[in-house]
């Protein structure tokens, strides 16, 4: 298998060269087009547990598998415009995904959600995770850019901002400081910036430069108004 | 202060370097990320746009008629701080040099604390907005200032007269004498045209023009949208 990714950062494309007999995944409706000799299933990955577990990471219970029946190719295109990025996984390191940042991998891979407990909870929407481990390749997507931060000590990143990081960084949310509650409320509730992920320790993060949520919150007004008769 | 500007140019961030005891003002939410060694502490200016009168303190805070400002300082060097906006677009740097630069309120991202902000200019008047929340920010002063735009965003050297809708104004010099104005002669043109009111600029400056106007996207797929509670 081999791999390229075009039109970054704004529109980017996976285009995936497979030989006979590979197989490779990805999320339901990613597929943007294929040669012929490639066979497309859905199914629940791993069995029914493994699929509870991703759709606990808010990913679909389904995952799409191709597999190539000859030398074949297949693109890739998230739902919404933005970056992709590859990650070869070589059994040393797991990725953590953010809600949604998942796209596809290929054999050797396992997706799993990883319950984030009180800290998920604390973040909104937020750090409700998947990890990817094993041997093979791991491609994952954004809304906007990735630029990928090489941390050394530690970081902040909004919550909403977080695509996916290496499991060699520590990570807890918190607030920034200056906005702890009892200091400065007002940074907190009104601060929009409250909760952050700080990351500590070495390791990538990557960040994505737009966030549907808020982009969604912007729209709200355009909506028309309901109405109710009687 | 040193400054790269990312991801160009739809998904733009900038990335503002600054060393101990440096100050950055900048647009509440608009952090994606930053370094630990800073502090943040949020105040709040009342928008030029919001009607008199008597309204409760709560209530004001929450329908967005303040701005609401993020003060970072960096407490060590080699600090870092990545910005961005909401909507697609581009970033400008503008270098103020004990000038006057008016902001559409939604453009403003950041800016050196030397620059005094202030939201409640009204010179353009009130006719001048289409949407709810609009405001126009002067900055005053000398130092960095950062912009984004919906869409790309170019400066225009004005050199007389020049007509500019008003969804599509970025900024403008302060040396430049504007009025507001029908898009037409006649006021039945000037509905059809869907321009309405645009400004006409007169005399030498610079106006910061952006490609798209939100308001006519946001009016374009609202409609679309399911209804909203009133």
């Amino acid at each position: 298998m081999s791999f390229t990714i075009t039109q970054r950062p704004d529109f980017a494309l996976v285009t995936v060269n497979m030989k006979a007999g590979e197989k490779f995944y990805s999320e339901p409706g990613a597929m943007a087009t294929m040669t012929p000799n490639i066979e497309l299933t859905a199914s629940l990955k791993g069995g029914l547990m493994s699929s509870l577990s991703r759709g606990l990471g808010g990913e679909s219970l389904i995952i799409s598998t191709y597999e190539a029946k000859g030398d074949g190719e297949i693109t890739f295109a998230a739902g919404q415009p933005g970056d992709a990025v590859h990650y070869a996984l070589d059994g040393s390191v797991d990725i953590m995904l953010q809600r949604g940042a998942y796209l596809a991998n290929s054999e050797g891979v396992e997706v799993t959600s990883k319950w984030q407990g009180m800290r998920g909870f604390f973040s909104g929407e937020g750090l409700i995770l998947l990890k990817a481990h094993g041997n093979g390749d791991l491609f994952f997507n954004s809304y906007g850019a990735i630029i990928e931060i090489d941390v050394e000590e530690e970081v902040y990143v909004d919550t909403g901002f977080i695509v996916a990081f290496e499991s060699t960084l520590n990570y807890n949310v918190t607030t920034l400081p200056g906005a702890r509650p009892g200091t400065n409320w007002k940074s907190l509730f009104l601060g929009g910036e409250g909760l952050v992920c700080r990351f500590s320790g070495r390791g990538k993060v990557w960040i994505q430069t737009r966030q549907i949520a808020t982009y969604l919150n912007w729209v709200h007004p355009f909506r028309p108004v309901q109405r109710n008769n009687g | 202060m040193q400054y790269e500007i990312l991801a160009k140019p739809a998904a733009t961030v900038v990335k503002i370097h600054m060393n101990a005891g440096e100050h950055l003002t900048c647009e509440v939410g608009a952090m994606v990320a930053m370094s630990t060694r800073m502090t943040v502490e949020t105040t709040t200016q009342k928008k030029g746009s919001s009607g008199g009168g008597i309204m409760k303190g709560l209530k004001r805070l929450f329908a967005g008629e303040s701005l609401f400002i993020n003060h970072f300082t960096a407490r060590e060097d080699g600090q870092f701080i990545i910005l961005g906006p909401t909507m697609m677009g581009d970033i400008i740097h503008h270098r103020l040099d004990n000038a006057t630069l008016i902001v559409q309120g939604g453009s403003w991202l950041a800016s050196d604390p030397d620059i005094t902000i202030d939201a409640s200019f009204q010179g353009l008047g009130k006719a001048f907005f289409s949407g709810e929340g609009a405001f126009w920010v002067k900055c005053s002063g000398s130092g960095d200032l950062f912009m984004n735009s919906f869409g790309a965003i170019y400066p225009v050297e004005v050199d007389g007269d020049y007509i500019v809708d008003t969804g599509h104004i970025v900024a403008f010099e302060d040396t430049l004498n504007f009025s507001v104005q029908k898009a037409s002669d006649s006021w039945i043109s000037s509905f059809l045209s869907g321009e309405g009111l645009v400004c006409r600029f007169q005399g030498k400056g610079i106006v910061y023009c952006q490609s798209h106007n939100p308001s006519s996207f946001g009016f374009a797929i609202g409609p679309s949208l399911t209804p909203r509670q009133a």
